[in-house]
């Protein structure tokens, strides 16, 4: 991250943040062993439980250099087949992701599993077409990401360039969850579970059978802002449940490869705690949502990376929905 | 200057209309769209024909902000500063590069209320990729007075539509009232805020199930009142973000609740008073 010594910060920023470090260092699960990436075109993996290879993007924007690469991506190799959890956010980088799947077996991609509409999650399945897997989704997902999709092949072009973005293209899902859907590896099964409105309205979850590891995506970000593109009331409550859940470790789709809970869910209520607290406050005093931009949250500010990027638009969506309480 | 026969607000009527008519024919709207293209001048003869538009920097102030961080919920701020203490007739906001770049016309009656106070109207709006946004402001007089913000939309993953889709919303229609007691009883302005619960959909995205479009739906009206005299009445567009939202001053009275009829292109209408939730 860039230093900008113009705006030290605080002794309690830095109190904080030496605090957010210990607790990031306590809820960080160790993983079996870090793939580096071997070839030019393949992508540095950790194996966070047998069979379970976690990549971890960058805490960036897409621009041309990091070519999308800045989500979680996850890929389980069963008996018989593979599946793919989110792809990505590009042909080329999917491409490289797909590379590394290789490089470890040449069992087949029979899924490729997108746990919401974002570009970052689902602009390399492009990469996987040839392998002719069935597209997985929440039931939601192709009405979300069709609705956007002119707006996100339009953005993600600007801001990837033409080189990177080469190869991107929508697919929807083929095949959707409308609740939970059991899919089977051979040897292990994934099961994908709907979830309620919360950071979109389509996130899906997936629990592979053989690790107990439980893929959350952007259901839990760390490190990374969250991003509220559905309900805040919606996560908050959903945080609520999955904090009961047991697992054996979590993978975030922003953050370390492997986590665990519930200590893992911890910074992520805390920012949406007090993103509701704050708008709330000045919804009660008549504030306006210009003014609500500026103010809500900022206790927060040192406490995540590209909160500057996405805390406005978290703040904005927000205050849309809590004055409707 | 000459009056002409024609009234404007009709024409920027009109032009909500007919804008979106030519949405509707477009087939790629949005992606086509930059900076560079200046479409104000076309824009300019289609809603106001040849009235001429004064440069309205000393009279009033649109505040937005430079970078839209929600493309589909933009706050913008008309402002006319105390010292302006004449009635207007209409305001009309205008996003260029939007499909139907009319976002609303205002036309404004007795209980707006006039000297006093900064008079304000304030609403949220869609802003697809890079525009100018207009506030062209018709005074007593008929002449016009605009001002002009450049707005970049955010990159990243904000979308002009709802947060949340599929489904009927089963509070359509709801209008949530606020009015703010003004910090002195005998302020001669006070101000409100009305919400209204409608999707406000485009018609321009496709669904993925049936491969046509999702219709289009959203307010053209409201009429708001003050006991028998007219705040404003306002004609609209799909350039209003979803759960249209206004909040503006008006007249402070012995009597200030408000009544409010919005009416959609389903002709559906939808009616509050000040303070009951819903209708």
């Amino acid at each position: 991250m860039l230093q900008d010594f113009s705006k030290l910060p605080s002794i309690d920023a830095l109190t904080r943040r030496h605090v957010l470090g210990a607790a990031l260092a306590l809820s960080a699960a160790p993983v079996l062993r870090h793939v580096p990436a071997l070839a030019a075109g393949t992508l540095a993996v950790s194996e966070v439980a047998k069979g379970v290879f976690v990549h971890q993007g960058r805490y960036e924007l897409q621009s041309p250099e990091n070519r999308g690469d800045m989500a979680n991506a996850t890929f389980v190799i069963g008996r018989d087949a593979v599946a793919v959890i989110d792809t990505l956010g590009s042909a080329k980088i999917g491409r490289e992701l797909r590379a590394t799947i290789r490089n470890l077996t040449d069992r087949p991609v029979r899924y490729v599993i997108n746990t919401h509409m974002h570009p970052d999650h689902v602009f390399g399945n492009a990469a996987f077409k040839d392998d002719n897997p069935q597209f997985v989704a929440h039931h939601k997902m192709a009405r979300g990401l069709a609705a956007r999709s002119d707006r996100y092949l339009a953005i993600n072009k600007d801001m990837l360039g033409a080189e990177a973005f080469e190869g991107i293209e929508v697919i929807l899902p083929t095949r959707s969850v409308e609740s939970t859907l059991t899919l089977d590896l051979g040897g292990r099964t994934l099961i994908c579970e709907a979830q309620r409105t919360a950071h979109t309205d389509n996130d899906l979850i997936v629990t592979d059978s053989a690790t107990d590891t439980l893929i959350l995506a952007d259901l839990l970000f760390s490190v990374h802002i969250p991003t509220l593109d559905g309900s805040l009331k919606g996560w908050l409550s959903l945080l609520d449940d999955l904090a009961r859940r047991k697992a054996a470790r979590v993978v975030p789709g922003h953050g370390p490869a492997s986590m665990q809970v519930p200590e893992a869910l911890v910074p992520e209520r805390r920012y949406l705690s007090a993103l509701a607290d704050d708008a709330r406050k000045l919804i009660r005093e008549g504030r306006t949502l210009a003014e609500a931009m500026k103010i809500a949250g900022q206790s927060e500010k040192d406490a995540w990376k590209l909160f500057d990027t996405y805390h406005a638009r978290n703040v904005s969506t927000a205050f849309a929905e809590l004055e409707w309480e | 200057m000459v009056r002409m026969f024609q009234m404007p607000r009709k024409a920027a009527a009109r032009a909500v209309l007919s804008a979106f008519v030519a949405a509707l024919l477009a087939s790629a709207p949005l992606s086509g769209a930059s900076a560079d293209d200046d479409a104000w001048p076309m824009l300019r003869k289609a809603v106001f024909g040849d009235w001429q538009i004064e440069d309205g920097k000393d009279l009033l102030f649109l505040d937005a902000p430079d970078q839209a961080e929600d493309a589909a919920i933009v706050p913008i701020t008309v402002r006319i500063p105390p010292e302006f203490k004449e009635p207007f007739k209409a305001l009309t906001l205008i996003i260029d590069k939007n499909p139907s770049p009319v976002a609303a016309t205002f036309t404004f009656g007795p209980a707006a209320g006039r000297e006093g106070g900064e008079r304000r109207m304030s609403t949220r709006v869609r802003i697809d990729m890079f525009s100018h946004v207009r506030a062209i402001l018709e005074t007593e007089d008929g002449k016009l007075h605009m001002v002009t913000r450049f707005i970049k939309a955010a990159g990243g993953c904000s979308a002009p539509v709802p947060k949340e889709s599929g489904g009927t919303d089963p509070d359509l229609g709801k209008i949530v009232i606020k009015s703010f007691d003004p910090a002195v009883d005998a302020a001669p302005l006070r101000e409100a805020q009305i919400m209204i619960r409608h999707p406000n959909t485009n018609g321009m995205q496709r669904d993925p199930v049936t491969q046509g479009y999702f219709p289009a739906r959203f307010v053209k009206e409201m009429l708001v009142t003050r006991g028998d005299d007219l705040v404003f009445r306002m004609e609209s567009g799909i350039s209003i973000s979803s759960d249209p939202n206004f909040r503006f001053t008006y007249a402070n009275g012995p009597e200030n609740s408000l009544d409010v009829k919005v009416t959609d292109t389903d002709e559906t209408v939808f009616t509050a008073k000040a303070g009951a939730r819903g209708s």
